[in-house]
């Protein structure tokens, strides 16, 4: 027992003294090498000597989430030049204290810029950031940078909800039952903007349709999923989308002889007599400008946010075989409207109801005429909005 | 449309089986005296080698110029997914009963080997196949729901017991064989004798090593079969990053809630089943989901209490569960 407790006592004495002699140190190194104002070049960084890193919730054989983002990375990669050490991916980490530590690992390891892909890694990241004022930080979904204070700490996403409104397009003319169904992850903004334009999407070209919502709660379950379908498939819809990272939704609609809509990823190769068309963000466009920015000593936005306009939210290629006829001409003309500023995706008139980060309930009521400006001023969806016509099922 | 209470049911049987054959498995290794926790790696294990069993018989095929014949592509599925299952559970047999290691670190350790092992070679299947490792039409046909002249077109009765995936089927009749064999052969009875107490089995003859051996790595098998219902059913075919993952553990707490017997394991399996999709069917407003998502783990607890509170040694855990037998540590 003596034994125990000197050991214990010592072990504490180390920590204790390499805490204390921890935090100095980083201070110093910040305060000395580097210059703390955004916007400077920092200390000679060039596209030969920067080191980048990567935090992920799953691996790129998701083919969903993480599969697209590393798309990113790796079109970055190719239009920079950079070579692969330069590139340190944490893979598998989850929202909890696991991300915390990968960050810290990405920062010994000497990235100058991290990016973190996932939700709920924006906390761990907040804290960290503000230790490391050196080091750039760049939060994918998340809402929090604005507000911060931090200069070294970024949000990005790209207007998602414009390409789910197209393929909400291929939906609504596919429906026969005129019930969409929706597999959807979290009752987070991000999902209720994007299932909300979906059925915008399927409702302009089909005034009828009505759809059905229901959670997995869990961003990657392939079960869960599968079963979500199912559920929704019995109540008879028989168009589903989804928000979640898996397959599985495409292969149990062509399992039960219904259709889906991807997203992410081109889901034809998995589900070829069910799967529409997809949607999916081209994440290298933001990565190359933010890692360009920092070596030419520009400014990276605080909220950064683009879409189908500037190419970054994309469309996956059309399942002609099984699309309803007119639906490519449909999309085309709707595109068409967006990039050219006379299609608003939440317009007026529109009335909906939600809830708050705070548990308070949440109404908007767009009169005829104006629209509902998503992803601005912060990058992250903020439509949180149950509309007439979406039914929650919980 | 059918009616909420039918689907329900069904769905429940489908959510179900991969738990039913993960727990049998488990059922017969530990009737023998082995408490194997790497449940979960061998469904993995299982998931994966099924999945690529069908997939190679598929392009042998296509290579051939021959037609894919969905019986051959799921009978190919079934036996590596088995043969998979059974190749794990050899490892765990000969680190515990030859080497005579800690049971419970040796199966947790299969565990995260048969996780890494599917999800490794998953992944590089996939890009070899360029994107998706995933089967064809045929392969699909052959897991999808029966269609049996006239049994299936019987109007209630006909979906809820004539509709599912053979694998269904395949579950319960290994549930039946199995108690079969316990309870009603004088191998099972040897069987439950090593399992009980191998001092006493052993001075009665009976090898606890070839019990323990063949028990073990059948019902690795078995284990193994029940992933290849993930990868195959559940996800029709397409490989998914961690689509067993806590399923091996569901299956284990299922060993508990079924009292260690095959029989009895097919209604705490659809019970469990049940409770895992009850919230998509039927709604209680102001509920919320992760209550939901309790009601399995809660139930199980609940057997726990009421089978300890009862002390009834007919639905205990075989007494030599978990414990290496070693002949010259006899006192």
């Amino acid at each position: 027992m003596k034994k125990v407790i000197v050991f214990v006592l010592s072990a504490a004495l180390a920590c204790t003294m390499l805490l204390g002699c921890g935090t100095p140190a980083s201070q110093s190194g910040s305060g000395g090498d580097r210059p703390g104002a955004e916007g400077t070049p920092a200390a000679n960084l060039t596209l030969d000597n920067i080191t980048i890193g990567f935090v992920h919730i799953t691996d790129p054989s998701d083919m969903g989430y993480t599969y697209n983002h590393d798309l990113g990375t790796q079109e970055m990669q190719r239009t920079l030049g950079l070579s692969d050490d330069q590139i340190i991916n944490k893979f598998n980490i989850n929202e909890g204290g696991e991300c915390l530590t990968a960050i810290r690992e990405l920062i010994e390891a000497g990235c100058n810029i991290i990016f973190a892909t996932s939700f709920g890694f924006e906390d761990y990241m907040l804290e960290l950031a503000a230790e490391h004022p050196d080091i750039v930080f760049c939060h994918a979904t998340g809402y929090q940078a604005a507000d911060s204070g931090l200069a070294n700490f970024h949000n990005y996403f790209a207007s998602i909800y414009e390409g789910r409104y197209l393929a909400g397009i291929a939906a609504g003319l596919k429906t026969e039952s005129n019930q969409l169904g929706y597999v959807a992850a979290f009752p987070f903004a991000e999902v209720i903007s994007g299932y909300t334009a979906f059925y915008l999407g399927a409702k302009s070209v089909n005034p009828d349709v009505t759809m059905d919502i229901m959670y997995t709660n869990s961003w990657h379950d392939p079960t869960v999923e599968a079963q979500v379908t199912q559920a929704l498939i019995d109540r008879g819809c028989d168009v589903i989308s989804q928000h979640s990272d898996s397959t599985a939704p495409a292969t149990t609609a062509e399992d039960n002889g219904v259709w889906q809509v991807g997203y992410n990823n081109d889901m034809i190769p998995a589900a070829p007599d069910a799967s529409l068309i997809s949607t999916r963000i081209d994440w290298g466009v933001y990565l190359t400008f933010a890692v360009s920015a920092l070596i030419a000593g520009e400014e990276i936005p605080v909220d950064w946010c683009e879409g189908l306009s500037e190419g970054v939210v994309l469309l996956t290629p059309l399942n002609t075989a099984i699309a309803a006829d007119g639906t490519q001409g449909a999309i085309d003309a709707a595109f068409a409207g967006i990039k050219a500023g006379t299609l608003q995706v939440f317009a007026g008139p529109l009335t909906g109801e939600g809830v708050n980060y705070d548990g308070s309930p949440a109404v908007i009521d767009i009169p005829e005429g104006e629209f509902f400006q998503e992803s601005y001023p912060g990058s992250a969806p903020s439509w949180i909005y149950i509309i007439p016509g979406c039914n929650v099922i919980e | 449309m059918l009616d909420l209470g039918t689907t329900l049911v069904m769905a429940a049987v489908l959510a179900g089986t991969p738990l039913l054959l993960g727990a049998l498995g488990e059922i017969l290794t530990e009737r023998s005296g082995n408490l194997n926790l790497g449940v979960e790696g061998m469904m993995f294990m299982g998931a994966i080698m099924g999945l690529m069993g069908s997939f190679m018989y598929e392009q042998a095929m296509t290579a051939a110029g021959a037609q894919t014949i969905g019986f051959f592509s799921a009978l190919a599925a079934l036996v590596m997914s088995f043969a998979a299952g059974a190749f794990g559970a050899l490892i765990y047999s000969f680190l515990t009963i030859t080497l005579r290691s800690n049971q419970n670190v040796t199966g947790l350790v299969l565990t995260i080997f048969g996780t890494g092992f599917a999800n490794f070679l998953g992944e590089f299947a996939g890009q070899q196949a360029g994107g998706y490792l995933a089967v064809g039409a045929a392969t699909k046909a052959a897991f999808a729901p029966l269609a049996i002249p006239f049994l299936s077109d019987i109007p209630l009765l006909g979906p809820l017991f004539f509709q599912y995936n053979w694998m269904v089927y395949f579950a319960l009749a290994v549930a039946v064989v199995m108690a079969v064999f316990l309870f009603r052969t004088r191998f099972g009875l040897n069987l439950r004798a090593v399992g009980e107490d191998p001092a006493a089995a052993d001075a009665a003859g009976i090898s606890v090593s070839r019990y323990r051996y063949m028990a073990t790595v059948i019902g690795g098998g078995i284990c193994g079969t029940g992933g290849m219902y993930m990868s195959m059913v559940t996800t029709s075919g397409v490989w998914v990053h961690g689509c067993v993952t806590g399923y091996g553990w569901l299956a284990v707490a299922l060993v508990i809630f079924a009292t260690w017997s095959p029989l009895r394991g097919i209604l705490v399996a659809a019970v469990f089943g049940g409770l895992m999709v009850v919230r998509m069917y039927v709604s209680i407003p102001g509920l919320p989901i992760q209550i939901y998502e309790m009601l399995p783990y809660v139930a199980t607890i609940l057997v726990l209490i009421i089978t300890s509170v009862r002390q009834s040694k007919k639905h205990a855990m075989p007494a030599g569960t978990g414990l290496n037998y070693f002949r010259e540590d006899r006192e």
